[in-house]
């Protein structure tokens, strides 16, 4: 049983003050609705993903919640993987059509972060992590910090080059409504930055957000009798790795970013050539060179090169066009709703309604979200 | 987080490593700490191979020039954070440059 997306959504990213997670996630699955043309009537199961309600918000049992919130009685569950649960999510989504156990879904992405101190969404984010790592006083740009010096020592990966990615991601960005950051970022910018973990400075790392998004799933016949123009997940992956970085093999790449990539690649019977558009999990600058590479676009070491060169900017007509939303560094990172925004974006750009930010002509894309320091990794591929 | 029970468990574990030598693999200097650990705030920590096993932890008593991949060091017991309300004082495992 093949799944379709008939549907997509995601509010508005950033600092929203006067909005509360249930009005934000009232807000995308509406919009995903009229974008569906179905009613909420036909939804028959709920996932929800989301990392931080209970330690920020105090407000577990989300699936019962938000089913409360729409006005449905159906199965409703969370789905937590720290950053990766949008991803993991939407995977719990595909898996409920595959099955035929449903035949219509909702899955929603929804992070409300900024209601809370700087430095209690640092220690429920170290959640993530191991024990390990909380007692060594590490943070999560720490850990991704290990991985960026470990990259610099063995492929000469330098200070520039990851900051060129937070340059293109805000470019990006800037031609995107939803996103957090729509301003221009120069390179000085981002290398006079504050220094948060050496050798990452405040502008390599992704900012703290508010925001939700959301996507219909529905079976093949279904989405045939629809009106609306559905785009299919050729294929769903996810895969893990140990929980901390002291149990890794290498530093140097997210093993679980490759395994779900090499998964998915197969189960949708293309490789990293056929991708047109790609959405990857940037949480920092060197997490984009990471994935670019872990996915086979680039070999190891050629990544940060290429971000240079603008091989993976808009109009560029080499290989692919990567993090058209702007990412998690420019679009913002609502923890649980990153993964699925990668699906709202990626199925923007199959249909060719991305409007200043469509990829020329994609056939085929790619959604890439990480969990931790890389302890979950999920891949989407989907296409039209 | 930090519970009374937890520390005592910890303490078998946290004396099996004292003394054990090890190589920096890499590291960084974390300049934005996260709470319980602002007193100590900038401060390295490094992933360190030792024997057997890796192991993420701070540095401890270290001067820039050990700031690099292959410094050795030695783990020794120090006090790791902030004491919680209850007092117990956590103690752990960082890495001193030898």
């Amino acid at each position: 049983m093949k799944t379709n997306v008939i549907g997509v959504a995601t509010t508005k990213f950033g600092e929203l003050w006067d909005v509360s997670p249930r009005t934000l996630a009232k807000e995308a699955v509406a919009l995903a609705l009229i974008d569906s043309d179905i009613e909420m009537k036909h939804i028959q199961a709920v996932f929800v993903g989301n990392m931080l309600s209970g330690m920020l918000g105090g407000q577990e049992h989300l699936g019962a919640f938000f089913a409360d919130e729409f006005g449905l009685s159906v199965p409703a569950l969370k789905i937590e993987g720290a950053c990766a649960s949008g991803g993991l999510a939407m995977h719990t989504g595909v898996l409920a059509i595959e099955s035929e156990q449903y035949d219509t879904v909702l899955v929603l992405g929804v992070e409300k972060m900024t209601d809370h101190s700087p430095e209690d969404v640092a220690r429920a984010l170290m959640g993530a992590g191991s024990e390990e790592e909380r007692f060594s006083g590490a943070t999560f740009p720490g850990l991704y910090a290990i991985l960026a010096q470990a990259h610099s020592e063995k492929y000469g990966t330098t200070e520039e080059q990851m900051a060129m990615v937070a340059v293109k991601n805000h470019y990006h960005a800037s031609l995107n409504p939803n996103a957090q950051f729509r301003s221009l970022l120069k390179l000085e910018q981002v290398m006079k930055s504050s220094k948060i973990a050496d050798p990452l400075k405040l502008l390599d790392c992704s900012p703290i957000t508010d925001g939700a998004s959301a996507v219909i799933l529905t079976t093949e016949v279904k989405s045939q009798m629809s009106k609306v123009k559905s785009i299919e997940v050729f294929a769903s992956a996810v895969a893990t790795d140990s929980l901390g970085l002291s149990k890794r093999k290498s530093l140097t790449e997210l093993a679980a970013t490759i395994e779900a990539g090499n998964s998915a690649y197969r189960k949708a019977g293309v490789g990293p050539k056929d991708i047109g558009v790609c959405e990857v999990h940037d949480c920092f600058t060197i997490a984009e060179i990471l994935a670019m590479e872990d996915l086979g676009f680039y070999e190891k070491g050629q990544a940060a090169g290429a971000v240079v060169r603008g091989e993976t900017t808009l109009g560029s007509q080499k290989k692919v066009v990567i993090n058209p939303s702007g990412g998690l560094k420019g679009c913002g990172h609502p923890v649980g709703a990153t993964g699925v925004k990668q699906i709202v974006e990626i199925v923007e750009q199959l249909r060719g309604t991305a409007g200043k930010r469509q990829v020329v002509d994609a056939k085929i894309g790619l959604a890439h979200n990480v969990g931790g320091s890389g302890a979950t990794a999920v891949v989407h591929i989907l296409g039209r | 987080m930090i519970s009374p029970v937890k520390i005592w468990r910890n303490q078998k574990k946290i004396s099996s490593l004292r003394g054990s030598e090890g190589v920096i693999v890499s590291w960084t200097m974390i300049r934005v700490p996260p709470s319980g650990f602002s007193s100590q705030a900038p401060y390295p920590v490094a992933l360190v191979q030792l024997q057997k096993s890796r192991i993420v932890c701070q540095l401890v008593d270290w001067d820039t020039k050990d700031l690099h991949s292959g410094q050795k060091v030695t783990l020794v017991i120090r006090r790791v954070i902030e004491s919680p309300d209850d007092g117990v004082i956590p103690y752990g495992v960082k890495a001193k440059p030898v």
